[in-house]
């Protein structure tokens, strides 16, 4: 850990955006190993007062950021006895946030400036994100390539702990960028020779534009709907504590909770692992098996009769008392789901995008998005039906796109026609160009829709949205077998160059496969990736005859609704 | 130790190093001193050779000693003429021992014995080929091109060398040029950019700073080109660089708001620059009427972009807004920055209808969402009165359901069964279920013969109470599947269809 650095008390002063995820890394509990003191968010004007030695502040590397800092540096100076400042920038130094520093008169008063390169944090075994919230922003609508150069960095990290990637593929603009990037860099490195045994068979760059409408759709898996709900911030949920209250009778409900409950959804939970990525409509009978299972368990002890079967019973009681709290938590969220998806409503616009995903009556106003409209629905559920409708067309009528636009502002305000322009500008709402719609022949060359859906025991990726079989992860699968060759036309149709590059790498470290031993894909989604689509690929991986293992990497992980705000811009 | 071999492999590197030394003959170097430099001493021929009597001795103090010493031979060449002795030597180290064979630069001979030492690259060869690289760039007699041509062929791409530190020495020595050429060999950008901009090459380092992809290394440059270069050419520079006028737009954004316009300006960007004033509209003026300038300036920028519908939109905000400004002159309260829907809202709670009525009427606002506006505005009002006038005022757009639904959110049985009975066939189940009344929806959902609806009628019958309708259901079905059987009559709906 980076304070280790610095001896003596000190204190972090935290660029907030990155609590979340650091979180993730190292427990506060830890950090107090370290003498750290006290902790505070990076703000304007004067530090809180601690008595520590060093401070150190952890920030991205934005000039905004410089500026508080230079405030907080400054009103520290003039308030007494000399403090040791240090900048840790995440994930790098940056000469442009130094210079400003150095303008603002404080770059002096930092004896370390270092970086702590956190490009890919592990969220599970199998996933990494960046947490980049305005990637897909900075990329599409703003031309900025921050954080591809940090995802190529990300990756030659990746590299060089686990070994030369020998085929790169992609699909997209911006992963043609981290491609090349990724080749400047190698040759960067020339002469350090890595040496390891290459863990990863290939590398798949997804932009997130190429597959515009996946995140736009409900995601119907476990997980999924619980982000969709809920919002999964850095592997933790808040969910309304009600459900939650600890059953005691007596008690009157006196002190029900009011405070949100707040829980760690990972894979080292075992039911968790088993459910997250499940259709919604699976989940209610692997509960109830799991809860005859415990209570079985748990009848054991009349069993028990002798002192040895009594201490073995009693030796697995912790392991029991875990998985029935486990059981209890996941129960509460699956009933707190179910009175959302049971909801009408919920039905409408579930129906409303499955028509749009397969293709009916998407060249016309849709009445349901109108009532949503006209009753001041959530802006953001109205502009994800829109932009679905828009996607599944390729495009809008003029005279339909204008009529909502239209509607939106008169309903929602004027001022979100910045939003729109967004919207239009990464292709989410558009005019239907040339008459054409080319959503058809994507729709039926890539088997987007699946009309027998088995949610129970899927044999289709297409359950983790009932009956929609996500683009993106259709691409993937399909690379793998056949080949990308044999949708060479729908690619075109695609957005970006398609492209293949390979990674010499020396013959001492070339893979002999056995045979039945799967090939390990790295796919990294640039722009964002949902849970809908993790699922959807460790459906992949756990196919007996799939021939390949999926290990997941994004700038974000998201949901549309979540997309959508990013995209959103309030003047006021 | 195979002499023979060494002795080879030292020839074979001296035949190689004379090269090194470019315009020097470097004959003389292998001819009289090479063969001779290396050979083990009488010593320690007879040292080996006493090895052989010896069990169990540890073989590395005796090549360590040998390798000692044949360094120590070849130094006290007197060619070379260091006669240091063992002590001596031990005590100096290799390094530095290397580093007084670089001063004299003795280039050739410091790289054997590195090699011969196997010395890792980076503290040995790398390092001292790396001095001879500095060397080379102040021999002034050579053309640049000789020079930068003679170090790569000698450099390649040897590890632990940087092109860039050679670079900044010939730079030091005033040629520029050669640096130049010299960072072309520079794979690491980090490294070409700092020293362009010091040589002020900083268009070089723009598009080198590019090339990386570290938009952090090419804002660098931009900040300095900006004030190295005056307003007209930086722009200029940046038009021919798409990706560096981006992020300088980025940065503009948030710095420096003048410059962002006029760069939409020279790129004639209208549309953003519409956009741009639109934000200035919200963010600058606090009186109405620098608001409503700004926002015509926006929409003039529309109509270039030839963006007619967010001109039109635009001239519709302006619009509103000098109407907002005068309904709170003459009503009070605030209307000002509500959407068109929530100021008709507004003035419907209170009680302006008249105004309400011309306002949607001005805007054209849709009949279907004026009657939900107007519909979800009386029932918040719960002016039931008014509600069931305006129902009967003409056929309605949106059907009857929503009026049930909306009464029903009021908690309003007595005013929502007013409506069921005006509800399509269509919706009517659904509507008698949410006032209540189970026994009638049966009947209806019975007449209809759809299985979708008997299913819902049936979830919603309750206990003791709901018996005899359930029943009646359950009858409904069975008389309906014999039928089925018998006909093979079309498919029963399952879908709720279209509200109205």
């Amino acid at each position: 850990m980076a304070s280790r650095l610095f001896y003596g008390s000190k204190a972090i002063v935290w660029d907030e955006y990155l609590t979340g995820p650091f979180g993730l890394i190292a427990q506060y509990s830890l950090l107090k190993e370290h003498e750290v003191e006290k902790m505070f968010t990076l703000k304007g004007s004067r530090l809180p007062a601690a008595d520590v030695k060093n401070i150190i502040f952890f920030v991205r590397p934005r000039l905004e950021l410089m500026d508080i800092i230079a405030e907080n540096v400054l009103s520290e100076d003039r308030r007494g006895p000399a403090r040791d400042f240090h900048i840790l920038f995440v994930p790098r130094r940056s000469l442009l946030c130094e210079q400003r520093l150095k303008d603002l008169g404080v770059l002096g008063s930092f004896i370390h400036r270092e970086e702590y390169s956190l490009d890919l944090i592990p969220f599970d075994g199998d996933l990494l994100s960046m947490e980049s919230e305005g990637a897909f922003k900075e990329c599409y609508l703003e031309s900025d390539q921050t954080s591809l150069y940090h995802a190529a960095k990300g990756l030659m990290t990746l590299q060089a702990l686990y070994g030369t990637i020998p085929q790169i593929f992609g699909k997209g603009e911006c992963a043609r960028q981290v491609a090349n990037m990724m080749i400047r860099m190698k040759r960067e490195f020339t002469g350090s020779q890595n040496s390891i045994f290459p863990v990863f068979d290939n590398l798949l760059l997804l932009d997130r534009n190429v597959d515009l409408l996946t995140p736009l759709a409900t995601q119907l898996t476990y997980e999924g709907l619980i982000d969709e709900i809920y919002g999964i911030q850095n592997s933790y949920v808040k969910l309304p504590p009600e459900k939650f209250a600890p059953k005691k009778q007596g008690d009157g409900g006196k002190d029900l909770p009011t405070e949100a409950k707040k829980l760690q959804l990972n894979s080292a939970e075992e039911l968790y692992a088993e459910i997250r990525d499940k259709n919604f409509n699976a989940v209610g009978s692997v509960l109830s098996k799991k809860a005859k299972v415990i209570s079985a368990a748990f009848e054991e002890r009349h069993n028990a009769k002798t002192v040895g079967e009594i201490k073995q019973f009693v030796s697995q009681l912790p392991h029991m008392q875990a998985a029935r709290g486990s059981l209890a938590n996941h129960t509460s969220i699956a009933e707190l789901i179910k009175d959302v998806t049971t909801s009408e409503d919920f039905f409408d616009k579930l129906t409303v995008e499955q028509e749009f995903m397969s293709g009916i009556d998407t060249d016309k106003v849709n009445s349901y998005v109108e009532e949503c409209i006209a009753q001041k629905h959530p802006l953001i559920k109205v502009l994800r039906l829109v932009c679905l409708q828009s996607v599944c067309n390729s495009g809008l009528k003029q005279k339909v796109l204008d009529y909502y636009k239209r509607e939106i502002l008169q309903t929602y305000g004027y001022e979100h026609i910045l939003t729109l322009h967004n919207l239009e500008k990464a292709g989410l709402l558009k005019p239907q160009l040339g008459g054409r719609n080319n959503y058809p022949t994507i729709r039926k060359t890539l088997r987007l829709w699946m009309d027998d859906v088995n949610e129970q025991n899927p044999t289709d990726i297409s359950y983790v949205y009932s009956g929609y079989a996500p683009l993106s992860v259709r691409l993937a699968q399909l690379l793998s077998r056949p080949g990308w060759r044999s949708i060479e036309e729908v690619l075109r149709i695609l957005p970006g160059p398609h492209f293949e590059e390979r990674q010499p790498l020396p013959t001492g470290l070339q893979k002999k496969r056995q045979p039945g031993e799967n090939r390990i894909t790295l796919i990294f989604f640039l722009g964002g990736v949902t849970f809908a689509e993790i699922a959807a690929l460790r459906f992949l991986s756990q196919l007996e005859d799939g021939g390949t293992e999926y290990v997941i990497a994004t700038t974000k992980l998201m949901n549309g609704a979540s997309w959508i705000e990013s995209l959103m811009e309030k003047p006021f | 130790m195979n002499t023979g071999q060494t002795c080879r492999r030292v020839c074979s590197g001296l035949a190689w190093m004379a090269g090194l030394e470019g315009g020097d003959t470097g004959h003389g170097w292998t001819g009289s001193g090479g063969n001779s430099l290396l050979l083990p001493s009488g010593s320690s021929q007879a040292a080996s050779f006493g090895k052989c009597f010896l069990d169990r001795f540890p073989p590395d103090s005796f090549v360590r000693m040998c390798q000692d010493l044949r360094v120590l031979n070849a130094v006290r060449d007197y060619h070379i003429g260091i006669p240091l002795t063992y002590s001596q030597y031990k005590q100096l180290t290799i390094q530095v021992l290397l580093d007084r064979l670089v001063l004299r630069r003795l280039y050739p001979l410091a790289i054997q014995i590195c090699e011969y030492l196997r010395l890792p690259e980076v503290q040995g060869v790398s390092r001292i080929l790396a001095h001879w690289a500095c060397y080379k760039v102040q021999q002034k007699d050579v053309s640049d091109e000789d020079v930068a041509r003679a170090i790569n062929q000698k450099l390649g791409d040897t590890p632990g060398v940087s092109y860039s530190d050679i670079a900044a020495r010939a730079y030091g020595c005033g040629r520029t040029e050669l640096a130049i050429k010299l960072l072309e060999y520079e794979p690491r950008s980090g490294e070409q950019v700092p020293l362009l901009l010091k040589m002020k090459r900083s268009k070089l380092a723009l598009s080198k700073a590019i090339e990386s992809g570290d938009t952090d290394l090419v804002f660098t440059v931009l900040l300095h080109l900006k004030n190295e270069l005056n307003r007209g050419d930086f722009f200029m520079t940046l038009r021919n660089q798409p990706m560096a006028l981006s992020l300088y737009r980025q940065f503009c954004k948030y710095q420096e708001l003048e410059t962002l316009k006029d760069l939409y300006n020279q790129d004639d960007n209208h549309q953003e620059l519409g956009s741009f004033h639109i934000r200035a509209s919200y963010a600058a003026e606090e009186r109405i009427e620098g608001r409503v300038a700004a926002l015509q300036t926006a929409a003039d920028a529309f109509y270039k972009a030839k963006n007619e519908f967010a001109a039109k939109a635009t001239e519709d905000q302006m619009r509103l807004l000098r109407l907002q400004r005068r309904l709170e002159d003459e009503l009070g309260g605030r209307f000002l920055d509500l959407s068109l829907h929530d100021t008709v809202t507004t003035l419907i709670l209170g009680g302006h209808n008249k105004r309400a009525e011309q306002l949607a009427r001005d805007f054209r606002i849709p009949d279907k969402r004026l009657w939900w506006l107007k519909l979800t505005a009386l029932a918040d009002l719960e002016d039931w009165e008014e509600l069931e006038k305006f129902s009967k005022s003409k056929k309605s757009p949106i059907g009857y359901l929503p009026f049930v639904e909306i009464c029903m959110k009021q908690h309003n049985k007595y005013e929502a069964k007013k409506y069921t009975s005006r509800v399509g066939p269509e919706q009517k189940v659904k509507a008698l279920l949410l006032v209540g009344d189970v026994a009638q929806a049966a009947d209806v959902a019975i007449e209809h013969r759809n299985e979708a609806e008997l299913s819902l009628v049936l979830s919603h019958c309750t206990g003791a109470t709901d018996g005899a309708t359930a029943d009646k259901i359950q009858r409904a079905r069975a008389q309906a599947q014999k039928k089925m059987e018998g006909l093979e009559e079309e498919p029963l709906e399952t879908l709720p269809t279209e509200q109205w």
